[in-house]
């Protein structure tokens, strides 16, 4: 019962490979969804395969094929299968490779142009429906490897990790696919194309490399990514292993570090609903150590921080100058801070520039967000930001009252202010119950009688007030220009020079000097203004984290410069 | 061993503390790490918090962490066949798959049924253990053949059964500990992320065993590295008494 593949299988064939240049074709990556029999079911993004169906007789059985063909030109290819099924043995499994054309209803080997070791009898088939004694029998749990070496056109299999010997010679055929076979309900494979360290050690084998090939060299070095990927993960278990902590010693070393690191650093509302949902977790485990330490200290500072932190990456810099003013004043008047205080400036003119552009292109705060992270807005956001924009330039006089009247007054109206990057359905900072919660305890900047806000103007045209913002923004580029451009440090005018750049362009973001618009932008600062805020209040400037990764670079240096495994380890993989 | 304890002078302090010192992480990396812990250990809460806070990417929708969290409280509280019904719900292949964690779970499911027998005073009636002698022989007994891991799982659970609360071997006593509800909690949500192609362990643990490895590597190194005696992170469980908890128990 030899098969024909149908003219649509013929019109894929000779498609080339999309995409993909010739010479370096992809590695097999995971079983084919279409290239299966029908009984069989590819699972977990086709690493995993389970034959669910019927065989009606003894000779029929369900075969499925790799994605794409093993390249000849790779020299040697590898790869291993796990037995996971709980059938009872025997075990009606076939492993090995075939051409594109055989017949998916029968085992690998039976058939011409296919070759495979089975695992009821360990005979080796090729081509043939009688096979020869090979190996041992396998069957649930074990690990077998295929390996073909395309320079001397033989195969040979491994099982449990051990090297069973040459299997076939004279493989001759063009295009050969990693393919296994079943015939019980309830097999099931899993497969490894190379995606995690073999458990047969074929490095040794593949030492003996050719280098007159180019081709052959460009898979050798695939491979030999592949085997320096495994070597890494191997490390890394072992790194892993080595940790003399118990799990539970870790989870705890590991909470106290997140904890202090998100009080450090302010991120206040962060901090709290860690602290309680530790709590609630070790409450379920019976461990009532009211885990005190993990509240995160009512500090004041933590509070205030918070609050210039938002601010700027509300991108709000005027109301952000005004908490530092208040709250810090010193920390911008020291000479070591004038860069922040100068890029805090810029800033603000960025955010000036930015209103104007999504104004003028009828980009709402949607723009800033698609820019920035992929999270969508809900409906509301543009009406909030229009009536931010009104709020950021017509109401700049009141800022001052802003600031003061939020330390006197617990409940307030919302505030207008443009609306955070990233929403995460989250209120406004100043509806926010914990945040007027903070205002109680806020001190006292400078009272002075609260004022009624304005209403926006909701019948000024968008040209008129796009009018007025940009050349709000020119006045306050002059003001920048005068007060910096004198300065010696070096890349002042560079800076200046490329933020004044905004103006030039009709839809600024879409220009070279677009990326500056973007959140980023606004984080950073955010965290250089965090950083120098600490180191006014005689704080460490990092948190225990950032020593940890700190020390492990430290260390890791020099453990690399002895050499050895170490210089495998890389710290880059650990952070993203 | 205790003069040597004494700080240096500032002038003097060690050269490995200016290089810890001049190597500044960005924080974006740290952000990242944090992150990546909140959403792989189920803190979602502080997650959603934190992408606010932070101005970061959540990259993970809230529900797929929700489900995790679900079923690592349920486990935590004792209620092993909710936390079976909804792993099965998430995936119905993962169980099927991984006969460990399958036993595993079961045989907590067994414990939390002996649990409040052995735990109320007086000595148990006979009938009391009823329940669970039934969950054994039913839903535990069929699969102990197939390792002899599980069969010895089983057998040393049910000495639970057999032995006064108060003569349990620390073996035994051990079983009863809730800490081997987190445990196996672990081990689901590490098998569930790892099912949706996700890393088993947060990043954060990796690092920690990191940085204790590399300070071993590098205090068995010949070199003299002039590192300090004892390594801090500036953390308030550090004090000189549980100094091996920080990995560096090393010191010759």
């Amino acid at each position: 019962m030899s098969s024909r593949a149908g003219p649509v299988q013929d019109v894929i064939e000779r498609l080339p490979p999309a995409g993909v240049d010739e010479e370096l074709r992809p590695l097999p990556s995971r079983w084919s969804e279409s290239d299966k029999c029908s009984g069989l079911e590819v699972l977990l993004d086709g690493t995993e395969v389970r034959f669910q169906g019927v065989i009606k007789t003894s000779d029929e059985a369900a075969a499925v094929r790799s994605d794409h063909p093993m390249p000849r030109e790779c020299g040697i290819y590898y790869f291993e299968v796990t037995i996971l099924s709980k059938g009872k043995d025997p075990t009606l499994i076939g492993i090995g490779f075939s051409g594109p054309k055989v017949n998916l209803n029968r085992l690998p080997g039976w058939e011409s142009e296919s070759w495979a070791y089975h695992g009821d009898d360990g005979f080796s088939f090729a081509c043939t429906a009688s096979g020869k004694h090979y190996g041992p029998k396998f069957s649930t749990m074990d690990v077998i490897g295929c390996g073909v070496n395309f320079r001397t056109n033989t195969a040979f299999f491994t099982k449990n990790g051990n090297y069973l010997g040459e299997a076939f010679h004279s493989i001759k055929t063009e295009k050969l696919f990693p393919s296994v076979g079943m015939k019980k309900p309830g097999e099931h494979l899993r497969v490894n194309f190379g995606q995690t360290p073999f458990v047969y050690d074929i490095d040794s084998m593949m030492e003996v490399r050719s280098s007159d090939s180019d081709i052959e060299n460009h898979y050798a070095g695939a491979f030999t990514d592949l085997f320096l990927q495994q070597e890494r993960a191997r490390i890394g278990a072992e790194i892993d292993r080595s940790t003399r902590r118990s799990k539970k010693e870790e989870t705890a070393l590991i909470q106290e570090l997140v904890a202090q690191y998100l009080a450090h650093d302010g991120y206040v509302e962060t901090a709290r609903a860690f602290a309680q949902e530790v709590r609630d977790q070790r409450r379920q485990l019976g461990d009532d150590d009211a885990l005190e330490a993990m509240d995160p200290a009512e500090d004041i500072h933590a509070i205030n921080r918070q609050k210039i932190r938002t601010a700027i990456l509300n991108g709000d810099i005027d109301r952000a100058l005004k908490y530092l003013k208040s709250f810090y004043p010193h920390v911008l008047e020291s000479d070591r801070n004038r860069d922040i205080y100068f890029k805090l400036r810029c800033r603000k003119f960025i955010e000036m520039m930015r209103r104007c552009n999504d104004l003028q292109t009828g980009a709402s705060s949607q723009a800033m967000t698609d820019s920035t992270t992929s999270i969508t807005s809900n409906g509301h956001t543009e009406t909030k930001d229009d009536e931010a924009d009104a709020g950021v330039f017509d109401h700049q006089m009141e800022l001052d009252d802003q600031v003061q009247r939020e330390s006197h007054a617990p409940s307030l109206e919302p505030v207008s202010i443009p609306p955070p990057l990233s929403t995460f359905d989250s209120p406004a900072p100043s509806d926010d119950p914990a945040e007027s919660e903070a205002m109680d305890t806020t001190p006292d900047p400078a009272p002075t009688q609260p004022q009624p806000q304005p209403q926006p103007q909701d019948t000024k045209s968008s040209a008129m007030r796009h009018k007025q913002l940009l050349d709000k923004a020119i006045a306050y580029g002059q003001e920048l220009q005068a007060e910096f451009s004198g300065d010696a440090r070096s890349n002042y005018r560079k800076v200046l020079q490329d933020a004044f750049a905004l103006l030039a362009y009709t839809d600024a973001r879409g220009s070279v000097v677009g990326g500056l618009m973007e959140g980023r932008g606004r984080v950073e600062i955010a965290e250089e203004v965090n950083g120098a805020v600490m180191q006014s209040l005689g704080k460490p400037p990092s948190a225990a984290i950032e020593k940890c990764v700190a020390q492990t670079e430290v260390l890791l240096d020099m453990v690399q410069a002895n050499g050895g495994e170490a210089a495998l380890v890389d710290l880059r993989v650990y952070l993203r | 061993m205790s003069s040597s304890t004494i700080s240096p002078p500032a002038a003097m302090e060690h050269s490995f503390d200016r290089l810890v010192e001049r190597a500044r992480p960005s924080k974006t990396d740290i952000n990242f790490v944090i992150m990546d812990y909140l959403i792989n250990e189920g803190y979602p809460s502080a997650a959603q918090k934190f992408a606010k806070e932070a101005n970061i990417q959540p990259f993970a929708d809230g529900e797929a962490i929700q489900e995790r969290v679900d079923i690592s409280s349920a486990i935590r509280s004792g209620d092993i066949q909710l936390a079976i019904e909804r792993i099965n719900e998430l995936n119905p292949q993962l169980l099927d798959t991984d006969p460990h964690l399958h036993f595993s779970l079961l045989r907590l499911q067994l414990i939390e049924l002996i649990r409040p027998i052995v735990s109320a005073p007086g000595p148990p009636s006979p009938t009391a253990f009823e329940p669970a002698l039934e969950f054994a022989t039913t839903q535990l007994a069929p699969r102990a053949p197939t390792s002899p891991a599980f069969l010895q799982d089983l057998e040393r659970t049910m000495a639970l059964l057999i032995f006064p609360p108060e003569k349990l071997t620390s073996q035994l006593k051990e079983l009863l500990d809730l800490g081997l509800r987190q445990k196996i909690a672990t081990t689901v949500n590490e098998a569930i992320l790892h099912s949706q192609g996700e890393r088993r362990e947060a990043r954060i643990r990796n690092l920690v065993r990191l940085r204790a490895w590399a300070e071993d590597k590098a205090r068995q190194s010949d070199k003299d590295l002039n590192l300090p005696d004892k390594i801090e992170l500036g953390l308030g469980s550090e004090s000189p008494n549980n100094g091996a908890q920080d990995g560096d128990a090393m010191v010759a």
